[in-house]
């Protein structure tokens, strides 16, 4: 039996200056159904909200004694199973460390996609690459899906750079 | 969310329009309807309309089947509706043009071929807003260009309705006093919603993503946006709604489409603001033909409005409304999609041909699909032609128009043939053209394989 939320406690990785982001995404990704997530963070994590809230959440913020906030986020009615549509990889396994890192965010597109997919087919089964990219791939992403790759994608916090992770020849393994 | 694929019609849709354009091309360079016949002649109706639904309509249709998908990152609703959408559309055209003709006395059967294109148009621009108003639906969060294009839709669902009215009207379908009413003074609303609300509202809404996709900007959701989106989407209720209560409350039209273009200059000034923001916050440095082209595009929208307001200051916007909306329908919409289009179909072919390919052999670049210094001059042409055959047209000199107008139609062919070239892979290299797993798309429809 799981309990309705799972907690994690970011503020450590903020007070070591590091980026919560991934974390936050593999808890939201490792959910079962109808189960939301409790967090604990420095400050208000307002960009998160939206972030979430395009991938089925509503969010309870409240301020703690100690200035750090604590958030609920609650899987909205009808949303538990289409939120991780987003990002069709939605094991509860995390994946491994990117095995390669594109930054394509000042690329003239398409080329973006080309050096993605370019990298994907020199890389091995089972191995992740990571891209930057300046919006969402909309045409990356079908073509993703016929190569039988899972992907994990979101914005950044920052709202203007959007985050890929690839995982090769992986699709399969995740719907199962 | 799987992202966006190719749309199967929308080649389909281009072709479509672009025979349209070339038509009304003719018409216009063989004195057909305005300026040789007045404003409501029903050779006129006959040239406004295929401008209106067979070219920038279908252009329209086409272009959006392909970029609401992206705008709000979801598949399209149907793409086997858009099939039967284009038959109908197409047809319906038909119908009304024989309708207007039938008008005109240049045919004496008594099919009602009016009530007909009723029939047919009311379906096929029900198909096409059902489809895109679907995929929108599906939508968790509408993006602002997507507003755009939503408020679009219901202009292009008002525009039709008053043209079925009117249709069935003339046709002596209906006789309702106030039906007949709304048809006489009617018609300025109808051009309001169709080429301000459907036509250049869309258009703006669209244009805020693709100049910032192929130019590498920013995509804007600025302050000025969301005024640009309100204050346009009050102007055209006020013109719309306003204007047909006027008219069927025995007021007059005219203050509300006066007090809409108003609202549609601030909030034309806005999109101005943000397109000149776009150009500047660039990443690109070198940008595209399509992306110079559209620049030429917007001026023609400016000095749009610079006209109407010159016209309206003299008195004489009646007089000379042909001249307006020829500079809205061919320098501004036709000069934005001419554009638009060179390009799209170019990415569009490419991402067909070789997007099952990257990464597994070397491919095209985009940019291989095209010659930019030989369509530059098309484009050139173009719009001096444009401009030269409005100069002309408010001078009042009806013969140089023809002159200017079969100098656009030799540029348009000159454009639709390197469309053609581009979409046949004609302008890259044979040896690099289809590399081991590599297909030729076909003309009009786009596969998903």
């Amino acid at each position: 039996m799981t309990s309705a939320f799972l907690e994690l406690d970011v503020r450590p990785t903020l007070r070591n200056g590091g980026e919560p982001f991934q974390e936050i995404m593999q808890a939201i990704a490792s959910l079962v159904p109808g189960q939301g997530l409790k967090l604990y963070a420095t400050f208000k994590p307002v960009p998160l909200f939206s972030v979430l809230k395009s991938k089925g959440f509503s969010n309870e913020a409240r301020e703690l004694d100690n200035g750090d906030w604590e958030v609920l986020f609650l899987p909205t009615e009808g949303a538990a199973h289409t939120a991780p549509a987003a990002a069709p990889a939605a094991d509860s396994a995390a994946w491994p460390a990117p095995m390669q890192e594109l930054d394509n965010r000042d690329l003239d597109p398409p080329e973006p996609m080309v050096r993605t997919l370019a990298a994907t087919e020199a890389m091995q089964q089972g191995e992740v690459l990571c891209a930057l990219l300046c919006r969402e791939p909309v045409f990356l992403l079908p073509e993703l899906a016929k190569r039988g790759h899972a992907w994990r994608g979101a914005f950044e916090p920052d709202g203007t750079t959007y985050k890929i992770l690839i995982r090769i020849g992986a699709a399969d393994r995740e719907a199962a | 969310m799987i992202g966006a694929s190719l749309s199967r019609w929308s080649m389909a849709y281009f072709a479509a329009a672009l025979i349209a354009l070339f038509a009304a091309e003719i018409m216009m360079t063989a004195g057909f309807g305005f300026p040789g016949a007045t404003v409501a002649a029903p050779e006129t109706l006959i040239l406004v309309h295929v401008v209106a639904i067979g070219w920038l309509s279908l252009l329209m249709c086409g272009a959006l089947l392909q970029f609401v998908p992206v705008l709000v990152v979801q598949p399209l609703y149907s793409d086997t509706l858009a099939l039967p959408a284009l038959v109908l559309l197409v047809s319906g055209l038909a119908a009304l043009v024989l309708g207007f003709l039938q008008l005109g006395g240049y045919i004496g059967t008594s099919f009602p071929f009016l009530a007909a294109a009723s029939v047919l148009l009311g379906c096929g621009f029900a198909l096409i807003i059902w489809n895109l108003g679907r995929t929108l639906a599906a939508a968790p969060k509408l993006p602002l260009p997507a507003r755009f294009v939503t408020v679009g839709l219901v202009c292009v669902a008002a525009t039709v309705t008053l043209g079925i009215i009117f249709a069935l009207v003339l046709g002596g379908t209906v006789n309702a006093t106030s039906l007949l009413v709304l048809t006489g003074i009617g018609r300025p609303i109808h051009a309001t919603a169709g080429l301000g609300g459907w036509l250049t509202f869309t258009a703006m809404g669209v244009s805020y993503r693709l100049l910032a996709m192929f130019m590498l900007a920013p995509d804007l959701e600025r302050p000025t946006t969301r005024a640009a989106l309100l204050i346009g989407t009050i102007a055209l209720a006020v013109a719309i709604a306003g204007g047909v209560i006027a008219a069927l409350t025995h007021g007059n039209p005219a203050i509300a489409l006066l007090a809409a273009f108003i609202g549609g200059v601030l909030a034309l000034a806005l999109y101005g603001a943000d397109v000149r923001h776009l150009y500047r916050a660039r990443k690109r440095k070198n940008i595209e033909l399509n992306s110079r082209m559209t620049a030429f595009a917007f001026a023609s929208l400016a000095a749009s409005v610079v006209l109407i307001a010159v016209l309206l200051g003299l008195g004489q916007l009646e007089e000379h409304i042909g001249a307006v909306v020829f500079l809205v329908a061919f320098g501004w919409l036709s000069g934005l999609g001419l554009a638009q289009l060179y390009k799209i179909v170019a990415f569009l072919t490419w991402l067909e041909c070789y997007g099952p390919i990257l990464g597994k052999a070397p491919t095209p670049r985009v940019q291989d699909l095209v010659v930019e210094p030989r369509a530059v001059k098309w484009f050139r042409l173009y719009l001096l032609a444009v401009w030269a055959g409005e100069i002309v047209l408010l001078a009042g000199l009806p013969l140089l128009f023809r002159v200017a107008t079969a100098a656009m139609f030799v540029a348009t062919i000159g454009i639709a043939g390197e469309i053609l070239r581009t979409r046949r892979l004609h302008n890259v290299a044979a040896a690099s053209r289809l590399p081991a797993g590599a297909q030729l798309p076909r003309l009009l429809i786009s596969s998903h394989a």
